[in-house]
């Protein structure tokens, strides 16, 4: 590895604390100041994946406009936030305990302006007294600088899981 | 005092139609449902894949029949095989992969390796091992009894006994079908959605019948204005009820709400609607999807189930395949199908609902599972599950309309739990009938006079 430059360092740290926020964001269930921290034209992706032979894995993920179990703009987002905060959204009433943790963090872009951030996360959710979810896998985040400000301009999510092996996704990764 | 459940459960009883009562341990007994393994996935009609799944030689998709693995392939001559998954040497699967393409299906453990017809073509030491000992002929992989497919929808039986599937489905299951096929040359578009419900199958393939749920389960839905109630829960109810367990329930247009719909598509040109992504859903007013569809089959917009668990949703853009994993799981799998020559935006928007509204993040289907999953596991409970469950919505209320020209039945009503009554009567049928003959001579006729 080439030698590591304050600079990076710096940025780094700046990634991940955006990101620690954020995720405490969702899981405190702050979820006006989370859309706040979205850019006009976010997009938030997880594609469907598939179990194929090492000899068609180019297939693994649905690629881009294909089925998805999220293909989402800001104005969904802001749907999907409204839906699990207003009445009769039982699949989040009782509320979901959720846990966001996120970790293996790596700048892969920077362009000065947006920062393509790697990272393996793991969304842990307990609802009633027994049930329990776990979804683990990487994401390819784009932060932007705006006004001076961090924001979420891309979200693709890759799960580790084919057969999603809970009863839904009501919840934000 | 009610009565505790007991260790083996009378199975010829556990439906009552006379007072529209459902035994609860038919969502969680084992036996019952290794009874359903046997009587109704093993012997009805599955389904398997799309054409579209399948667009070349040596392209498959692997599926289910009960908890039997299958490969749904297509081979040398083009033709769709199902082959069951399982090595007859010491029994690992030759594919394991979801889809994909394969020249030959080649067992990891000890490389038999078999054709896209399943034969046996070849074993390492057949000569220096097997000494002459084996003939290939005999160990090709199980295939299903028989494959069969209704507009480029496949099917497959396990039982060789089994009536054509043209027969099996009916003109309701037909009809079913038709919400899709009749858009024109559709396809699968790439991305089955699959999830795990901690669920009785049964209850899943209830709730798509089921019209009174939604305004509370899908309250958020309205709130945030995604749907109106009169949507979510119309008030022109149509039931109609096939041979063998097909139903299809839900919104009906109103013969003088047809007509006006008619003079609205009598100078739309379909294809060019294909194109127009505000309105592409005048199929309906084709002349060959009218004939297809018959006089009331046009004015059907409801839910239909091909029994046991395929059900036609989203205003036929959706098949969800509803697959038994145990007696208190089951895996959702949502295909989702457009039509080959519409506007990229039409397409978009076929897919962006699709998402939005079903499988595990829909912003509909999110609320559903949890209900199911309550509702299952409280039939285990000692009191729970001896306490029957309601069914009598509606029940002797309403009268079978005949239409004289095609003979197509149906009941034009307010919500009903007609649809649900018919399923489980149904379910009862096959799971007392011995066999195919016996169920071609014991299932029901479909409903005539009052239901």
């Amino acid at each position: 590895m080439s030698t590591i430059t304050i600079e990076q360092m710096l940025l780094q740290y700046e990634m991940e604390q955006f990101l620690y926020d954020e995720a405490s964001l969702l899981d405190e269930r702050r979820f006006d100041e989370w859309l706040a921290l979205l850019t006009e034209d976010v997009h938030y992706w997880m594609p469907i994946r598939r179990t194929t032979t090492s000899a068609e894995v180019d297939k693994e993920f649905t690629a881009p406009g294909a089925m998805a179990f999220f293909d989402e703009d800001l104005t969904m987002l802001q749907l999907r936030v409204r839906k699990m905060t207003g009445k009769y959204a039982w699949s989040e009433d009782p509320p979901s305990r959720t846990r966001h943790s996120v970790s293996n963090v790596r700048v892969i872009d920077n362009t000065g302006d947006e920062i393509t951030v790697g990272l393996n996360f793991h969304l842990y959710r307990t609802r009633y007294n027994s049930s329990e979810d776990s979804w683990i896998g990487r994401r390819e985040d784009v932060i932007r600088r705006v006004d001076g400000q961090l924001k979420l301009a891309q979200r693709h999510i890759y799960l580790d899981q084919t057969v999603i092996l809970s009863q839904n996704l009501s919840n934000l990764f | 005092m009610t009565e505790a459940q007991t260790d083996v459960v009378d199975q010829d009883n556990l439906i009552d139609n006379e007072n529209g009562l459902v035994d609860r341990r038919i969502f969680s007994d084992e036996g019952v449902y290794q009874a359903e393994l046997k009587k109704i996935f093993a012997r009805g009609w599955n389904f398997m894949c799309h054409d579209s799944q399948l667009p070349e030689r040596g392209s498959y998709f692997t599926n289910y029949i009960g908890e039997d693995e299958v490969i749904a392939v297509r081979d040398d001559d083009l033709n769709v095989q199902v082959l069951i998954n399982s090595c007859p040497h010491r029994g690992n699967t030759v594919c394991r992969a979801e889809q994909g393409k394969a020249r030959s299906f080649f067992c990891s453990y000890h490389g038999w390796n078999f054709g896209l017809n399943g034969d046996l073509i070849g074993l390492p030491g057949q000569d220096t091992f097997y000494r002459g000992g084996i003939d290939k002929k005999d160990w090709g992989l199980t295939k299903a009894a028989k494959v069969e497919s209704y507009k480029g929808f496949v099917f497959a039986t396990l039982d060789p006994d089994a009536i054509p599937l043209d027969d099996f489905l009916g003109w309701v299951g037909r009809l079913g079908i038709d919400q899709i096929a009749e858009q024109g040359d559709v396809e699968v578009v790439d991305g089955v959605q699959k999830n795990i419900v901690k669920c009785n199958w049964k209850l899943a393939v209830d709730n798509l019948f089921d019209w009174y749920h939604p305004k509370i389960s899908h309250g958020s839905a309205v709130k945030q204005g995604m749907l109106t109630e009169e949507f979510l829960a119309p008030m022109n109810q149509m039931v109609i009820m096939g041979e063998y367990g097909h139903a299809i329930g839900g919104a009906g247009v109103t013969e003088e709400a047809q007509q006006r719909l008619d003079k609205k598509y009598a100078n739309v040109d379909t294809a060019s609607n294909r194109k127009n992504p505000k309105n592409s859903n005048s199929w309906r007013g084709e002349q060959s999807a009218k004939d297809a569809l018959g006089p009331v089959g046009i004015r059907s917009k409801g839910h239909p189930n091909i029994f046991p668990n395929l059900w036609v949703s989203t205003g036929g853009t959706q098949l969800c395949l509803r697959l038994p994993k145990g007696p208190m799981e089951t895996e959702l799998w949502w295909f989702t199908f457009v039509e080959k020559s519409m506007a990229p935006e039409v397409k978009r928007r076929v897919i962006q609902g699709a998402i939005h509204f079903f499988g595990p993040s829909g912003l509909l289907e999110q609320d559903d599972g949890e209900n199911w999953s309550h509702a299952t596991t409280g039939s285990k409970g000692l009191v729970t599950g001896s306490r029957p469950l309601n069914f009598k919505m509606g029940m002797g209320m309403d009268e079978v309309l005949i239409d004289p020209n095609s003979g197509q039945a149906r009941i034009e009503t307010v919500l009903t739990e007609h649809a649900q009554r018919w399923l489980y009567q149904s379910w009862a049928e096959w799971m007392k009938a011995e066999n195919w003959e016996d169920l071609i001579k014991s299932h029901s006729p479909e409903p005539r006079g009052t239901f």
